[in-house]
């Protein structure tokens, strides 16, 4: 027992750690699956930062032209920069490199995707209520935080898919009105493509970025940890306490557990799913295009909402408003707004400013419900209108066709989804029938006559709501 | 100490204790030994040279093995019971808030207390500062000027082929030829990058102003750079004589000025204004006729 007690003693009569940790691995995790969801996107956090580590040994932030003269045959001798040069030598000639520039790439869409979820669950539980909407908030921030790490990371390799990326960005930028041309002078250093833009992404995406994104989760497991975790209603669970597992030692078994399996499942991805080959796409140039061109997952709906808007460009007393800041500045800013500053909106309906430690059903709050899964639909018809191209090759429709289907889409799909949600709840609600879970089955009982005899058990063990 | 030694939780009758805690054991111990055996197969692949999916699939072994292990043993071995614990009051009371609030101020001393000279040019000496040190802002770019309404195209600057650098003679151009052309000196310029296309005879639809930007009313030149996001409007489809930008879908009239026909592009593309010279080379006669590019506020200033 020593090898435990004497640092721990060591430790506690300098910083007095015994009583504060025993505290701390006594805190309360309610045992539900989608509390997790929120810790694989710290996982791949992690991930992401360990492989991200190792990638910038390699990398070089520099847009210089040099001559490509590695192992990839059809590039030799190509004029690349020096930025692309360090990615084809980190992938072709460096021991694990290729792996962990793969394992990078995945972690940064699985991050990505697990804070979406994790918000999703957050929203339809109505977890942000008060007093948790400061939490909720800089969440949304973290997420605005991870698009703009993976936009600044996938940019780095100066490769042509990723430099048109940039290029767009660009002149969504120069079509904010008034202050859109000296802003993007100023952040790329000039008219485009810009020798100073390389070095100016890796600077935010190793440095800026990630620490403003790390001293954010800190704050937002502080909080949650001040706060204390939510839980569903049931039996023994009130508003005035939290039951569940403790942090030592089952959450931490689960967690470790958990961290693993996903480190695991993101190294299998990254050694069998090629992810984002530059050399198939080549260095960047001004003269050319790939097609069909998609962006990372994340980045499918700003981009399928670039081709899905309308050639609407305003002229206002001699000035323009370009026909991209409609779907590439105000759209996101209003959608992203509303999904950031909901907690505040909500109450302006429901009037209920209570606090709430208890989650609900989604089927209990059907307008939030029906307005969550409408903004989903939403997102989804942009994010296909993203692929439009390739659903266009698969499905041997014209482009122009499926553009035209989903620009109705737009309009239509989420006021249906919104219709089809709110009944669905309310139907449910009426109903207390779990889509999810099966009759729970009979209750045998012993008779005191020696018999016995069965009665039927609840469906589903009633929340109370 | 060792956790595994406590008691296993209870089981379902009909199960021995000891014989369901000797299957987790068992089970965490195997997927240890796989984590091992991936370990150490991920060294010797690592020595060996590497071989990227050999790695991949090593490491999420070695990753996985040990992570499934821990979820077994925190699963079944652990002595797992639920707890509750009492939520305590977030707030610290109207009291609690008077006492901060006055240790922010009153306690703070006079200066604090009302807007005192000191706190005052305190905040102009803060203010000043905080304005001062904003400034080097503007170092990290130029100022626009004129850069995004010009280009290197003048009067005479011969049209060269993307790659090559040869002049172009109007004479080699066959009908639905498309080249990608740069203006000599500036072959780099991305600004300045231009479609050239020569369209079959008495097909143009062009304003009448513009009928001497082209040559024999047959060969035309436009600005490469969509006017929506600026992607390069790569491909050109014969049948219909449009130019198709693949970013985004927009689609251009050749014909008709490279007007906007489809797509999220609002501007058509901006024409160049081309003649032959005297060794019947394709030149400029002028920069294009518009601005290059997606639009921004003052486009339309001079």
């Amino acid at each position: 027992m020593s090898t435990v007690r004497t640092p721990l003693k060591w430790l506690d009569e300098r910083l007095g750690t015994a009583s504060v940790a025993r505290a701390t691995f006594r805190k309360v995790f309610p045992d539900h699956w989608s509390f997790l969801l929120g810790e694989i996107s710290l996982f791949s956090l992690v991930v992401l930062v360990v492989s991200g580590v190792f990638l910038t040994f390699f990398y070089t932030p520099d847009s210089r032209p040099t001559v490509y003269d590695g192992p990839f045959d059809p590039l030799r001798g190509q004029e690349v920069s020096a930025a692309f040069d360090s990615v084809m030598r980190l992938s072709f000639s460096v021991r694990a490199g290729l792996l962990m520039r793969q394992l990078h790439h995945w972690a940064a869409l699985v991050f990505i995707a697990s804070i979406v979820v994790h918000l999703c669950r957050v929203f339809f539980t109505g977890a942000y209520r008060r007093p948790r909407e400061l939490n909720y908030a800089l969440g949304m921030g973290l997420l605005l935080l991870g698009l703009a790490e993976g936009f600044t990371g996938y940019s780095l390799p100066d490769d042509l898919l990723s430099g048109i990326g940039l290029r767009i960005a660009y002149s969504v930028s120069l079509s904010i009105p008034v202050i859109g041309t000296w802003l993007t002078y100023l952040v790329f250093g000039g008219e485009f493509p810009t020798h100073d833009i390389i070095s100016r992404l890796f600077v935010f995406h190793v440095m800026l970025l990630p620490a403003i994104l790390l001293v954010g989760v800190a704050v937002h497991i502080v909080i949650l940890v001040l706060q204390k975790h939510t839980q569903f209603a049931g039996p023994g669970r009130t508003e005035r306490n939290v039951v569940g597992k403790r942090l030592w030692p089952e959450q931490t078994f689960k967690s470790v557990a958990l961290f693993l399996i996903i480190a695991g499942v993101l190294a299998g991805l990254g050694g069998l799913a090629q992810i984002n080959p530059i050399w198939e796409y080549g260095p960047y140039n001004p003269f050319s295009v790939t097609a069909p061109a998609q962006p990372d997952w994340y980045i499918g709906w700003l981009d399928g909402a670039l081709r899905l808007a309308p050639p609407w460009d305003l002229t206002l007393f001699g000035y323009s408003i370009p026909e991209l800041f409609w779907p590439a500045v105000l759209m996101p800013s209003v959608v992203l707004g509303l999904i950031t500053f909901w907690p505040w909106i909500e109450p302006l309906f429901t009037r209920d400013r209570a606090e709430h430690h208890l989650l609900q059903r989604p089927r209990d709050m059907p307008f939030r419900t029906a307005t969550g899964v409408a903004g989903l639909v939403l997102f989804f018809v942009m994010f296909l209108e993203g692929g439009n191209d390739v659903i266009a090759v698969l499905l041997d429709v014209p482009v122009e066709t499926i553009t035209r289907l989903l620009q109705v889409g737009f309009v239509v799909a989420p006021a249906i989804a919104w219709v089809i949600t709110y009944r669905v709840a309310r139907n449910l609600q009426v109903g207390e029938e779990h889509p999810g879970l099966p009759l729970a089955g009979e209750r045998l009982r012993r008779t005191p006559r020696g018999g016995y005899e069965t009665e039927p058990l609840e469906p589903v063990e009633r929340s109370s709501r | 100490m060792t956790v595994g030694q406590r008691p296993g939780r209870e089981p379902p009758r009909g199960t021995r204790a000891p014989d369901r805690r000797r299957g987790a054991e068992r089970a965490a111990g195997a997927a240890f030994a796989v984590s091992t055996l991936a370990g150490l197969g991920l060294l010797v692949v690592y020595v060996a040279g590497g071989q990227t999916q050999i790695e991949g699939i090593l490491l999420a072994l070695s990753l996985g093995g040990l992570g499934i292990g821990i979820a077994i043993w925190g699963e079944r071995l652990l002595d797992a019971h639920e707890v509750t614990e009492e939520r305590h009051e977030l707030s610290s009371g109207a009291e609690g808030r008077v006492a901060f609030e006055a240790a922010l101020t009153e306690e703070a001393g006079p200066p604090l207390r009302r807007r005192s000279f000191v706190l005052r040019m305190l905040l102009a000496a803060g203010g000043a500062l905080a304005a001062a040190l904003a400034l080097p802002v503007a170092s990290l770019g130029p100022a626009p000027g004129r850069s995004l309404k010009e280009t290197p195209w003048r009067a005479g600057t011969r049209l060269l082929r993307q790659g090559t650098g040869e002049p172009i003679r109007a004479a080699d151009l066959v009908v639905d030829q498309v080249l990608t052309v740069v203006p000599e000196g500036s072959p780099d310029a991305a600004d300045a990058v231009t479609v050239l296309i020569r369209v079959p005879p008495g097909e143009l639809r062009l304003p009448g102003d513009r009928a001497d930007a082209t040559v024999d009313d047959e060969i035309v030149a436009y600005s490469k750079i969509c006017t929506h996001a600026g992607c390069p409007v790569g491909l050109y489809r014969a049948a219909t004589r449009t130019l198709f930008c693949p970013c985004h879908q927009s689609q251009f009239d050749v014909l008709d000025g490279c007007r906007p026909i489809f797509g999220p592009a609002a501007r058509p593309l901006p024409q160049l204004p081309i003649a032959v010279d005297a060794q019947g080379n394709l030149v400029a006669t002028g920069d294009f006729l518009e601005p290059v590019g997606p639009a921004f506020w003052d486009r339309n200033t001079r």
